[in-house]
Order: C-alpha cells, then sequence, then structure tokens
C-alpha cells in the first residue's frame, strides 16, 4: 500500500497541458462541420442502399393474373377484414350531385403517376370499384423513384376504363412518375378540385359530391418493395398488413360508393360490414 | 458583447421566429409554403409521424422553440461551458433530423433546415470563442 504513494504524488504534481492554446480558433468549427458533412453523405449513401430499385414491370399474364386476383377476392375476405388498420379520410361533402357521361353518380378520382400515396390508394379504389362493375385498360407502373416511398407498386388510370350498371368512374392523373405532365382535368372537374380539394393534396377522391376523402388511408410503406403480385397475393390472408390496410380501405370506399347507390348492388351493400361502415360515414 | 455573440443571439431569436412560425402552422393544420421539387417536400416531412415529439401531439418545432429560446438567454451572457454543452445538445436534435428526413422519410423540409443551419450556427459561433474564452481566463 506505501509503495503507491510516491507514483500517486508524480502523477498529482505532473504540468497541466493547456488543451488548446495555440490551436486557431476556425479548427475546431471546420472540424465539425467536415465531421457533419461526412455524416450527412453517409446518412445519402444509407438512403441510397436501403431505397428498392424499381421493379421489373410484370408480364401482361402477371398483371392479369394480379388484376384476377384484386377483382375477385371473395366477400368473406372483406368482412373478415371489415376497416382493418385503414385510416378513415372519407368525409361527407355538399353540392349539386356530380354525375357521369351516362348520367349515373360519379366516382372521381384525381391524383398523378409520381404520388406514393397515390399509388397506395389505386389499390383499394380497383378493388371496391370492382365490386360495382368492370375494369379495363389498366396498367402497371411505380411512383417516383426520387420521392417518399420510392417505387411503390402500383397500377394506372391513365388508359383505364371502367364500366358500371351503377356508377360512373372518371380519373385525371395529373403526370408521370417522372413529373411529366400528362393529362389535364377538365373545367368541370378542376372546379371540383378547388371546392373540395382546398389543400390540394392528391390523391383526392370524390365521390358523386356526397363524399370526399384526400390522401392516402393506408401508408405506402405497407407495400414497400413488394412485387404487384406479392401484394395480391398478400391479399388473400385476411390477417396480412396488406389485407387490413388495402382492404380495410377498400370497405370503406365500398361503403361510400353504396351510399351513393342507394344501397346497390344489395349483394355488396346489404353485408353487415358494409352496413357497419356506412354508419361511420355519417 | 462581441459581434460573434451578437451573431448567435440573432440566429438564436431568428430560430425561434421559425419555430413559432412552424409551431403555429402545426396547430392551424396548415403546411408552409416550400416547392416541392424531388426531394424537397415540406409537406411530406411536417404531416409525417416524425412531425411530433414521440409519443405526443406536441410539434418537434415547439422543441425548436425551447431549445432557441434558452439559446437567447445563454448568448446575453459570457460564454460558458453551458454554452457549449447546450449547443452540442442541439447539434446531437439536428442530427437525428436530418437523418428522419434523408433517411426515413426521403423527403427535406427546407424551413426545418433553415432551422437546423441557424443550430449549425450558434455552434459553430460557441466552438470559436470557446478557445478565445480559455486563453483569457487561465
Amino acid at each position: 500500500m506505501s509503495a503507491r504513494k510516491p507514483i500517486k504524488k508524480a502523477v498529482a504534481r505532473a504540468p497541466m497541458r493547456k488543451p488548446v492554446a495555440g490551436t486557431p480558433a476556425w479548427v475546431m468549427p471546420a472540424a465539425v462541420v467536415a465531421g457533419l458533412a461526412v455524416v450527412v453523405a453517409g446518412f445519402l449513401i444509407v438512403r441510397w442502399y436501403t431505397t428498392p430499385l424499381p421493379p421489373t414491370a410484370p408480364s401482361q399474364d402477371t398483371t392479369a393474373q394480379v388484376i384476377m386476383i384484386l377483382t375477385t377476392l371473395p366477400a368473406s375476405e372483406f368482412d373478415a377484414v371489415g376497416q382493418g388498420t385503414a385510416n378513415n379520410l372519407i368525409k361527407p361533402v355538399s353540392g349539386t350531385a356530380l354525375t357521369g357521361g351516362t348520367g349515373k353518380p360519379e366516382v372521381f378520382y384525381y391524383g398523378a403517376e409520381f404520388c406514393p400515396y397515390c399509388a397506395a390508394e389505386r389499390w383499394p379504389v380497383i378493388i371496391a370499384l370492382s365490386r360495382f362493375g368492370t375494369w379495363s385498360g389498366l396498367q402497371t407502373t411505380t411512383s417516383s423513384s426520387s420521392d417518399i416511398y420510392p417505387n411503390t407498386v402500383t397500377f394506372t388510370f391513365r388508359n383505364a376504363k371502367y364500366s358500371s350498371q351503377y356508377i360512373d368512374f372518371a380519373s385525371v392523373e395529373t403526370t408521370d412518375r417522372d413529373q411529366n405532365p400528362l393529362q389535364s382535368p377538365t373545367a368541370a372537374q378542376q372546379q371540383v378540385v378547388s371546392r373540395y380539394d382546398t389543400s390540394g393534396t392528391i390523391p383526392f377522391l370524390d365521390f358523386g359530391n356526397k363524399y370526399a376523402s384526400t390522401g392516402a388511408t393506408y401508408t405506402p410503406d405497407t407495400i414497400g418493395g413488394m412485387s404487384w403480385l406479392a401484394v395480391a397475393d398478400s391479399l388473400k390472408q385476411p390477417d396480412s398488413n396488406q389485407a387490413k390496410a388495402i382492404i380495410g380501405s377498400a370497405n370503406l370506399i365500398t361503403a361510400a360508393v353504396c351510399k351513393m347507390t342507394g344501397d346497390q348492388p344489395a349483394a355488396v351493400c346489404s353485408s353487415t360490414t358494409i352496413q357497419n361502415l356506412e354508419k361511420s360515414l355519417k | 458583447m462581441s459581434r460573434l455573440q451578437l451573431a448567435a443571439l440573432v440566429a438564436s431569436v431568428a430560430g425561434v421566429a421559425v419555430s413559432i412560425y412552424l409551431t403555429v402552422l402545426h396547430y392551424a393544420g396548415v403546411v408552409p409554403g416550400c416547392p416541392v421539387t424531388g426531394p424537397v417536400n415540406c409537406e411530406e416531412v411536417l404531416t409525417s409521424s416524425y412531425a411530433v415529439i414521440a409519443g405526443t401531439a406536441v410539434p418537434t418545432s415547439a422543441a425548436g422553440i425551447v431549445w432557441f429560446g434558452v439559446s437567447v438567454l445563454l448568448w446575453t451572457r459570457p460564454i460558458s461551458r453551458l454554452h457549449l454543452a447546450w449547443s452540442g445538445l442541439g447539434l446531437l436534435t439536428v442530427l437525428y433530423l436530418v437523418f428522419v428526413e434523408i433517411v426515413r422519410l426521403g423527403a427535406v423540409c427546407l424551413w426545418c433546415t433553415g432551422a437546423h443551419l441557424l443550430v449549425l450556427v450558434v455552434v459553430l459561433i460557441a466552438l470559436t470563442m470557446w478557445p478565445a474564452r480559455n486563453t483569457l481566463s487561465p
């Protein structure tokens, strides 16, 4: 024990060094700026590394298979999911009834191909409207590679056709996935957008001027990195995250459309699930 | 008060102003005017789950008001270790928020970036003044 004392004394008497004396004042700030630049560069590399590549466009057969899955989901699947994890963004609006070219109540979609939220929302729109009519001309695409939730798999409505004995459907995709101008709304459509989508948020959905919604009812991350077929297959499992989000959203949209059609067709609108959701729409 | 100290004070006051602006808009449900070009998108950032302090409904910008407010008070006094500690806390927070913007969201909010740069200005001034303080007071 006693042998340690001299050592301690020697340490205690060591002359203290001035830590920064003589160091130019700019050195430390410059080092911090340089360090920050490295860290931010690191963030960018991580972002680049974790960004999913644009998935290869599926073959025509696969596209047809995916659309078949989406448009033939059994009623039991819709009932099993209910609202799922979908966020109900559908609000009642008032105004002159919106009707389409054939005079039927119209569902109007306003969005853009680059937009990841539009990419997410098209899935439930396609599923819900397929319960009231028939789609054709749906093409696969992905959201922008450089926006949030890059390369989210989806379909575009740019050449889509929809026929139904209950409703009409109109759509405007304002830009392609690279944000080049694509389609313009008619004057009447622009009026609807200006009136009910005051925040300018897309996607915007108008249900015959009875209901309207802006934004996506679930986060695009839910289908991040998945292929079209993987998303479609996941919808067959009611307890999957994708089914809870997408089919839940489709049920909400279905309820809004049923409100437009006076609960027609009964095979769709009279289900307990849809009736309950209709009540939640007010 | 030296020029650098005055600059830190001005940056802190500007930070309070930016943070109050973002907080008021948050509670008003309005997204600030900001160009939407590629990854620059205020709406994406300010409507994300990261726009509020985790587990609360308090906007992150409210924390900005507190940080810049304390910074204003600090910079009315001679530089001390507290300035460095407070600057370090600010810098770490900014790094986290930049991480969220770049890695998690892939979107950058210009107003937030403005606030981050003001924090950086304060940090750099504190680091610049600290050695001078050491030589003045042995």
